[in-house]
């Protein structure tokens, strides 16, 4: 055990101390504490969920096991002899490897060199033989059930799905002992293929650890799961064992409460707010819809059925190809999201990429959430020191920002809370009228239920909603009417009690007869469905 | 779910319905980068042949090559930085302090020469370890820490000689000028081993982790590329390339300057630029960049010949570099629309 050479390989295997184990972990950055106590153990064979809230130290410890960060204190041992990585490098020789939840693709290299990175001329040449590299790459998609990739293809063009599968490959590939997947399903509309590589691995003896928000999945493949709660590790339980709710409470220290929205008068009544006619362009063919006041419409699809396009046409990122806008009823053209703010009783939109379209990473939480409205901040055009967050605070409250996270810079904050913020914009924006897609992506569950009760007191208070989901609880929590996109034109409408799961993924995949008028749409091929969400994107 | 039609039976048969682009047609990709340059270039010799029917001449041939020589070079060395997202300043202190020291210390004959272009290769590469290991390892934003290190360099370049003087040894300012059975002229062929290396370079893992940091350094650092080393690596490189540039500059202009690398400056990053490499990293190619250079140096010649005050010649390479920008932007989009 003390036997500090320890090279992967050498050493015997024995049956007992094949798992990882660490005990003690902590990390902090100058005053932030990002872990403060974590223990895990991951046996051989085995799937071990990693649950916790965003913020709650979940991407530190992988990290920590990556060797992309080095604890501060703490100690780790891999079938029974230390491992302290002080590399990736180092980690992969040790045969731990990760999908990160970022993805650490180079979008300008191919399929096949990501793969080899970064050795990729082999041993004996220090030239590379594009054939041979190519050929790796086939042989490795191959392996994975990812055949039909083309190993010369730039990644960056691929669909973002694909990207993550490749992810996911790349680090199955690299881990012989142990893999780390971190929010594998974030891009994957279904995990059938997922859980076949997954299956693959533990029956070669590969300790898995599974990060995910999504209970459901980690039920359907984890046998336990370890809570982290503010950088403590706070208990692992067997998962057949433990309710949904007992999870929760581990989580977040309180109990949640799901429940689904009173039912509500049908939309019939209400003067529509939002309407689009015969929308057509940017992956759609044809959508209508109305959106009432006081109206929560929710929008299911699979990946790339046209509900990116159906938002950035709404949002005004872009222009229509066909079809008719009405805001209040009247014919709108705008042409960019802050003309849509102006347009008649205002349309504010919340963007998918939390990253790239969302947050001005330098600048406070403060800023961000009153940015769409700085002038009315100002006193004579100048904005004093505390003017942004005053401004701030009432739509922050709304989604139970905490406002001790206003001054910070909003890139240092935990996801949740940096889509709280995004939310309180929305809101803060003063629109009538709100496109949120995704609102609850990669966030965790406290942030998700201040989510949902900002949504529902915006639509009390008569205001109107347009979400798109990737998760089906959500629509079924939230929406009093959905529709099921499909190929680009609306597949079904549901309304009231008829919004269930199984209807919704019947509807998704283009099951049973559409309820529009118009002809029902080709099934439609994958290579087009990415093709689709490639150029809505 | 999208995909179950192809997760549920995609035996490895199946792999001939691959997903991804299709690719491009071959004629297609000679549009980009350095198709593109050359094409303007070969466009824009033709009228220089129109306007002087002696450009064709061996003699015109190599004393073109040989103006154009410091120039390409030095966008050679600029070209890799940029590729690592980054900027180069110390270009116009390394070529000063290059030439001053070879027009301060003339080496004589062959021998001499050799020792000439390893101090030349020499100052370079302690400047871009300097630069490397300010930008790498200490992490300065690679224009502040070049800026200083130019500004130490153009000094250090005026203390060892105050006013333009000084004469370069005959062996290089002869024979590097000079032409190969009087055909292939001498700076050609530095300028296309240079371009040989880098196809070779190109090839290695160094060169896919040069491209790799420049699109994007943190997925190139968790994918395992050592990110200091590449970084450190490519300003070493670029500086002997200045270093070379430096060499060739006073092998032409056989004196020496202490500000004979600040009009390169500019000009390398527009010679980049013109190349289509891309300043935010990560897209391009060295090759380009040299002919960018190409293009530069014979539109000067071209307006020269045309008759066109020397005044002017700002103002046209300016025109030219943003027309080519637009144009290639055009050109990419319209074959991502394809």
């Amino acid at each position: 055990m003390t036997d500090a050479k320890g090279r992967p390989g050498t050493g015997e295997r024995h049956p007992l101390s094949r798992e990882m184990r660490a005990a003690g972990l902590s990390k902090s950055y100058g005053a932030t504490v990002a872990l403060e106590h974590a223990d895990i153990a991951l046996k051989a064979g085995e799937v071990h969920a990693l649950l916790g809230e965003n913020g709650a130290g979940k991407s530190t410890l992988v990290r920590i096991f990556t060797g992309a960060v080095i604890p501060d204190r703490g100690e780790m041992q891999l079938h029974g002899e230390p491992y302290a990585p002080r590399s990736i490098l180092e980690a992969r020789r040790r045969e731990v490897a990760t999908a990160f939840q970022e993805l650490s693709l180079v979008p300008n290299l191919s399929v096949a060199q990501n793969f080899l990175l970064p050795a990729l001329a082999g041993a004996g040449s220090p030239l590379i033989s594009r054939r041979h590299v190519l050929a790796r790459g086939a042989d490795i998609l191959a392996r994975h059930g990812l055949g039909r990739i083309d190993p010369a293809a730039c990644v960056g063009d691929l669909p973002l799905a694909e990207r993550q599968r490749i992810e996911i490959a790349r680090a199955i590939e690299n881990a012989g002992r142990v893999l780390i997947l971190d929010e594998p399903t974030a891009s994957l509309a279904e995990t059938d293929w997922l859980f076949e590589q997954i299956a693959k691995a533990r029956a070669r003896g590969v300790a898995i650890l599974y990060i995910s928000h999504r209970l459901a999945e980690v039920r359907e493949i984890c046998t336990s799961a370890t809570v982290l709660r503010n950088g403590r590790s706070i208990g692992t339980v067997g998962l057949g064992s433990a309710s949904d709710g007992d999870i929760f409470e581990m989580m977040v220290g309180h109990r949640v409460e799901h429940a689904r929205r009173p039912a509500r008068v049908a939309g019939a009544a209400r003067a529509p707010r939002l309407a689009a006619e015969d929308l057509a362009g940017h992956g759609l063919r044809g959508v209508s819809l109305q959106l009432g006041e006081g109206e929560i419409l929710g929008v299911a699809a699979l990946e790339g059925q046209g509900q990116r396009g159906l938002f950035r046409l709404l949002a005004g990122l872009q222009t229509p190809t066909g079809g008719v806008i009405r805001v209040d009823g009247r014919a709108a053209a705008y042409r960019s999201p802050r003309a849509a703010l102006r347009c008649g009783s205002g349309i504010s939109y919340l963007p998918e990429e939390r990253k790239t379209e969302g947050i001005l990473a330098g600048l406070s939480a403060a800023t961000n959430v009153v940015l769409p409205f700085l002038p009315r901040v100002g006193r004579a055009g100048f904005i004093g020191r505390h003017d942004e967050a005053k401004a701030a605070q009432p739509s922050a409250d709304e989604v139970a920002l905490n406002p001790r996270y206003l001054a910070f810079a909003i890139g240092d904050l935990s996801g949740g809370n940096q889509q709280k913020a995004l939310m309180a914009r929305t809101l803060a924006t003063g629109a009538r009228t709100l496109l949120l897609f995704d609102p609850t992506r990669g966030v965790d569950v406290g942030t998700k239920e201040s989510i949902y009760a900002a949504i529902r007191a915006f639509a009390e208070r008569g205001g109107s909603v347009l979400f798109y989901s990737s998760e089906l609880p959500e629509i079924v929590q939230l929406a009093d009417r959905c529709l099921v996109l499909y190929g680009g034109q609306v597949f079904r409408e549901l309304e009231g009690d008829d919004i269930a799961e199984q209807k919704l993924v019947a509807a998704m995949i283009g099951h049973g007869s559409r309820a529009a008028t118009g002809h029902v749409p080709a099934p439609a091929a994958p290579a087009h469905a990415h093709a689709a969400a490639e150029s809505a994107r | 779910m999208s995909d179950i039609a192809t997760t549920g039976a995609s035996p490895p048969a199946a792999s001939v319905t691959r997903s991804g682009p299709a690719p491009r047609h071959r004629l297609w990709r000679l549009t980009h980068g350095a198709g593109l340059i050359f094409g303007l270039y070969v466009l824009l010799y033709a009228l220089y042949a129109y306007q002087q029917p002696r450009a064709l001449d061996a003699y015109a041939i190599a004393a073109l090559v040989n103006n154009t020589a410091p120039l390409a070079l030095a966008a050679a060395g600029q070209t890799l930085v940029v590729l690592s997202r980054g900027f180069d300043l110390s270009i116009a202190g390394v070529i000063s302090l290059t030439n001053v020291v070879l027009a301060v210390y003339p080496l004589d004959g062959p021998g001499g020469a050799l020792v000439s272009l390893l101090v030349c290769l020499a100052i370079g590469g302690v400047v871009g370890a300097v630069n490397g290991w300010l930008v790498a390892y200490l992490r300065l934003q690679s224009i502040a820490a070049t800026l200083a290190t130019m500004i130490i360099c153009q000094g250090i370049a005026l203390v060892i000689l105050n006013a333009p003087g000084g004469a370069v040894s005959d062996w290089i300012a002869d024979e590097l000028t000079a032409r190969l059975g009087s055909v292939v002229p001498v700076s050609g062929l530095v300028v296309a081993t240079v371009v040989g290396l880098w196809l070779l370079v190109r090839r290695s893992d160094y060169g896919v982790a040069l491209y790799a940091i420049g699109a994007d350094e943190p997925a190139a650092a968790l994918s395992g590329v050592n990110v200091r080393r590449t970084r450190f690596i490519t300003f070493v490189g670029a500086g002997m390339l200045y270093g070379l540039a430096g060499l060739m500059l006073s092998a032409q202009t056989a004196t020496g300057n202490p500000n004979s690398g600040t009009p390169l400056l500019l000009l390398s990053f527009a010679a980049v630029a013109l190349g289509g490499t891309s300043l935010s990293g990560g897209r391009g190619g060295l090759f380009a960049s040299v002919m960018g250079a190409a293009t530069l140096t014979l539109l000067q010649k071209v307006l020269f010949s045309s008759g066109v005050s020397s005044f002017y010649t700002g103002l046209f390479q300016g025109v030219v570099l943003i027309v080519a920008v637009v144009f290639s932007g055009l050109l990419s989009r319209i074959g991502e629309r394809k």
